[in-house]
């Protein structure tokens, strides 16, 4: 039944007609364009703790956003009803933006009617799912944290405690605007994260993994258990030995994968359009310029199967696609929602996302990743005498217009003589997102894009990827004794 | 359509059916969390009107406790029909979890009773309209005359928002709490003449209309982001940290994360074991006052419906309180207290009233005005951050200094607490005033 428009217009309990009634009411007081983002999400969890999955829950949000531009200006407004009474009120009160003190008069607005293909449904199905989490019971999922935590449990004698959660969520959106568009989507998002917590002598230590894909329960597998029960005692040993460093300025390798980070932070959020629209970012009007040396290509990319950052369509309706930001090292995008699309005479990138309904759009990554380049990684490690070497990320933040990023370093190792020596871990290292796009000396031939429930907190939380081969970049500074 | 800001008749009515339906549908005890929360919000750029958006969020949470096991469920489809489906598939869902005998609810001579007024609840504004709201927002732009810096860009956003949770369970509790909250908070972006930008943001918040002050929130911004300009690299150092009261917070926060019940019985904790023992220096006393008048953080009762009360975190340097909610007080024998800390208050030391007085004290090291990423060990203590903030000598800021780390380990750190200033801001629930900190490791 999902996938058909039916489905939608019966679930949110409207028809073709309430929408262009709303969208009417919503531009009556003078605004350009108007849409609606209508969302059912149901949430649920199971969490297992001192060996038994003895908590979960489950969670319903429902409601429509209503915008209102008049020319770049924004009028929101939700209900979590969809009533056609209240459906109305919140359609008036967004569409007072129009008559706002110190709004500019019409503008000639060409709202992003790009035309796709198959038109009003057309995207590629990115995260086909044969089962939907909803019509799963919660009792055929218990065993599978029962079997993660036996699996985990058994790799090592030093382990205290495991705290691990499965998460499921569904989300059912329609979006129709003023331009007539009608899209819908149904978005699933399975989640399974495992903190384990060490005790050696008097120390004690923690790890913690996760895995995160739109996929359906399937996702579920004897090979995920084993994997994450893998990926969460490695290292452990060097965790017990690891040291904080002497700070300072350093050459850094970014071992592949998670250090993709380092794209969504040092990059990806100064490329966001908004912040160039305004003049905030550190890029702004720098499009067309090399960033980057030669040879070197940075993507969001929407389409890649089962993704966590994927998307069949943004949140204004506009299909998910690969985006080449950085082509041969020159800035060839930005990242755009329809607003900054229009302000900057474009199409839309497909990178208009919100949180929920009670947000309206902003631009925002999907995945975000470097291509692969042809160094090995042992040779990009062999051509560095006195560095670091990091692979394992918590978090990470950057100053906009300053540029200035930082991530948290979880673990890695001292490079000396172009070996990995002393364990390292619990570091953060701050950077300049242009000077370090303009140091990158060497890309290994070793792309992942890491599948860790990676989630963008600028103003609201939506998922997002990342990925990168292994890197070398001239000099960061790296937080120490 | 309007609907009321607060919870209505018959919302308090719907929730106490959502309890009942639990208990009929086979809960033996439950517990339901009513919110409503009402935000109208004007944002201004350069100048002019931005944004402009209205919302109203109900939402339903339900604790389930279903033949020994137990679940948490929430919805915002308060429909009767829409709500008794969901309660009862709540109830399936517990029924397949594992029992846990150390879930219950709170003993009720632990939870509130009747109503308390801590002077949070504005009603100005119930009479706010849009062209007001829209006059605060304009009236709080940056008047550009004069301005030695150029300004890239200006945005800003007034807010007020109305609260109310009603917290309901089968054994009678029944804690009603509302409060308004008035917010203002502007963001500057300037270029120095190589057209190198600095960003600063600044903001106000207070639970009263006429206690909030909008209209200095751009120019404090524009005079902090001014102030970054002509950053100088400096060599990795050993000195000392002061950290202004705007961002003094982050310092604490791990703190109390620590002595919480969940990560103590977790052992995911640097504070494992140290209930009673001298952990911190002399100088180091946190409180928790979850009962002043008008003050942001104060509160009748936690989430269990557990009553607040005054009580000592850290006295004389001494660990006084873990936060163990019911389920961890019945899991490790602990006795139970509120589930976390309300207004944790810290106690100032060292004499200063002023970041000045702190600056000159102090004499030489580096102040940090904000922070910029990093994280800590939440099982060690070890932590590092990305710093803002400037070089100061003889107690006088000298310059900015930029691409800056801060490493250490928090029992090192607060043992090394040196004095603190008595200006914390009025505006934050956690008070903890500009804090200085000797031997402290920064990169750069």
């Amino acid at each position: 039944m999902t996938g058909e428009k039916r489905y939608y217009l019966d679930t949110f309990s409207v028809s073709e007609d309430d929408l262009r009634r709303l969208i009417a009411e919503a531009v009556r007081s003078g605004g350009d364009y108007a849409d609606l983002f209508f969302e059912n999400t149901s949430y649920g969890n199971l969490v297992l703790r001192d060996g038994e999955v003895t908590s979960g829950g489950a969670h319903v949000d429902y409601g429509c956003g209503i915008r209102v531009l008049k020319g770049e200006k924004t009028g929101y407004a939700y209900s979590e009803s969809t009533s056609m009474a209240e459906l109305l009120g919140a359609a008036k009160a967004a569409g007072a933006i129009a008559s706002a003190p110190g709004c500019a008069g019409p503008v000639n607005i060409q709202t992003a009617t790009k035309s796709y293909p198959g038109s009003p449904n057309p995207a590629a199905d990115r995260y086909p799912s044969v089962e939907d989490w909803r019509r799963v019971s919660p009792a055929e999922l218990v065993p599978f944290l029962n079997r993660l935590q036996k699996e985990i449990s058994s790799r090592d004698s030093r382990i205290v405690k495991i705290m691990a959660m499965l998460s499921w969520q569904v989300t059912d959106v329609m979006m129709f605007n003023s331009a007539s568009e009608l899209k819908y989507d149904t978005r699933p998002m399975g989640t399974v994260s495992a903190s384990v917590i060490f005790r050696q002598g008097d120390k004690i230590e923690n790890k913690a993994v996760s895995r995160s894909w739109r996929k359906g329960p399937s996702m579920l597998s004897g090979d995920l258990v084993r994997e994450m029960a893998d990926d969460v005692v490695k290292g452990i040993d060097e965790r017990f030995e690891a040291r904080r460093p002497k700070g300072g300025r350093m050459p850094v390798v970014m071992g592949a994968g998670a250090s993709g980070i380092l794209l969504h932070e040092a990059m990806g959020h100064a490329f966001e359009a908004d912040f160039n629209r305004k003049g905030q970012s550190v890029f702004s009007g720098r499009m067309g310029q090399r960033i980057c040396p030669e040879g070197i290509y940075i993507i969001d990319d929407a389409t890649i199967p089962g993704c966590r950052g994927s998307l069949n369509f943004d949140d204004e309706g506009v299909p998910g696609q690969k985006t080449y930001m950085v082509e041969d090292g020159i800035l060839t995008s930005y990242l755009h929602d329809r607003i900054s699309a229009r302000y900057f005479g474009v199409s839309p990138t497909g990178n208009g996302r919100r949180e929920s309904f009670r947000y309206h759009p902003i631009p925002r990554m999907r995945a975000t990743y470097m291509e692969s380049g042809s160094v090995t990684p042992e040779d990009i490690i062999s051509s560095v005498r006195e560095g670091i070497y990091v692979d394992e990320f918590s978090n990470g933040q950057v100053k906009i217009g300053e540029g200035d990023f930082t991530f948290y370093v979880k673990s890695g190792r001292l490079i000396e003589n172009g070996r990995l020596t002393m364990p390292v871990k619990d570091i953060n290292i701050i950077g300049n997102g242009p000077e370090a796009l303009g140091d990158i000396r060497l890309v290994g031939n070793d792309l992942i894009v890491d599948d860790s429930a990676w989630t963008c907190g600028k103003e609201q939380n939506v998922p997002v990827s990342c990925g990168i081969p292994t890197v070398l970049i001239g000099g960061l500074t790296v937080g120490g004794e | 359509m309007t609907m009321a800001r607060t919870i209505t008749e018959g919302e308090y009515r719907l929730a106490h059916e959502a309890l009942s339906m639990a208990i009929q549908a086979g809960a033996a005890k439950a517990r339901v969390t009513l919110t409503k929360n009402v935000t109208d919000l004007v944002g201004t750029r350069d100048g002019a009107i931005d944004k402009v958006t209205h919302s109203l969020d109900r939402s339903l949470s339900l604790a389930l406790f279903v033949d020994g096991r137990f679940g948490t469920f929430s919805t915002n489809r308060l429909e009767s029909v829409a709500l008794q489906e969901f309660v009862a598939s709540a109830i399936a869902m517990t029924r397949t979890l594992v029992p846990d005998s150390a879930r219950d609810l709170p003993s009720p001579e632990r939870t509130a009773r009747g109503a308390c007024d801590y002077g949070l609840y504005d009603p100005a504004v119930e009479n706010l309209t849009e062209d007001e709201r829209i006059r605060i927002a304009l009236g709080a732009v940056l008047k550009r005359e004069g301005l030695e810096a150029k300004v890239v860009s200006e945005e800003a956003e007034y807010s007020d928002s109305t609260t109310e949770t009603l917290t309901i369970d089968s054994q009678g509790l029944d804690c009603r709490e509302k409060e308004t909250s008035f917010e203002m908070g502007c963001e500057i972006t300037v270029e120095d003449e190589g057209g190198n930008k600095f960003s600063a943001y600044w903001w106000d918040a207070s639970p009263r209309l006429d206690r909030l002050d909008s209209t200095t929130c751009a120019s404090k911004a524009y005079q902090r982001a001014v102030d970054q300009i002509g950053p100088r690299p400096m060599a990795s150092v050993k000195t000392n940290l002061v950290v202004d009261s705007e961002c003094a917070s982050k310092l604490l926060t791990p703190i109390l994360t620590a002595l919480s019940g969940y990560s103590l019985q977790q052992h995911n904790s640097f504070l494992l074991d140290s209930l009673g023992k001298k952990v911190f220096g002399d100088n180091v006393t946190l409180l928790d006052r979850p009962h002043e008048f008008g003050r942001s953080g104060s509160r009748m009762c936690d989430s269990e419906g557990v009553r607040t009360e005054d009580a000592d975190i850290i006295r004389d340097g001494v660990i006084s309180r873990y936060f163990i909610n019911t389920y961890i007080s019945r899991k490790t024998g602990l006795s139970p207290t509120i589930e976390d800390a309300s207004r944790p208050v810290l106690v100032p030391t060292g004499g200063c009233k002023t970041l000045s007085d702190l600056l000159s004290l102090t004499g030489e090291g580096i102040l940090v005005t904000g922070f910029n990423g990093g994280n800590s060990n939440s099982s060690t203590g070890d932590f590092s951050y990305g710093v803002d903030g400037f070089l100061f000598r003889d107690g006088r800021i000298v310059h900015p200094v930029r691409e800056v780390l801060i490493t250490g380990n928090f029992l090192t750190l607060w043992n090394n607490l040196a004095a603190t200033a008595d200006d914390a801001r009025p505006c934050m629930s956690k008070v903890i005033p500009s804090l200085a900190f000797r031997d402290v490791d920064f990169s750069a």
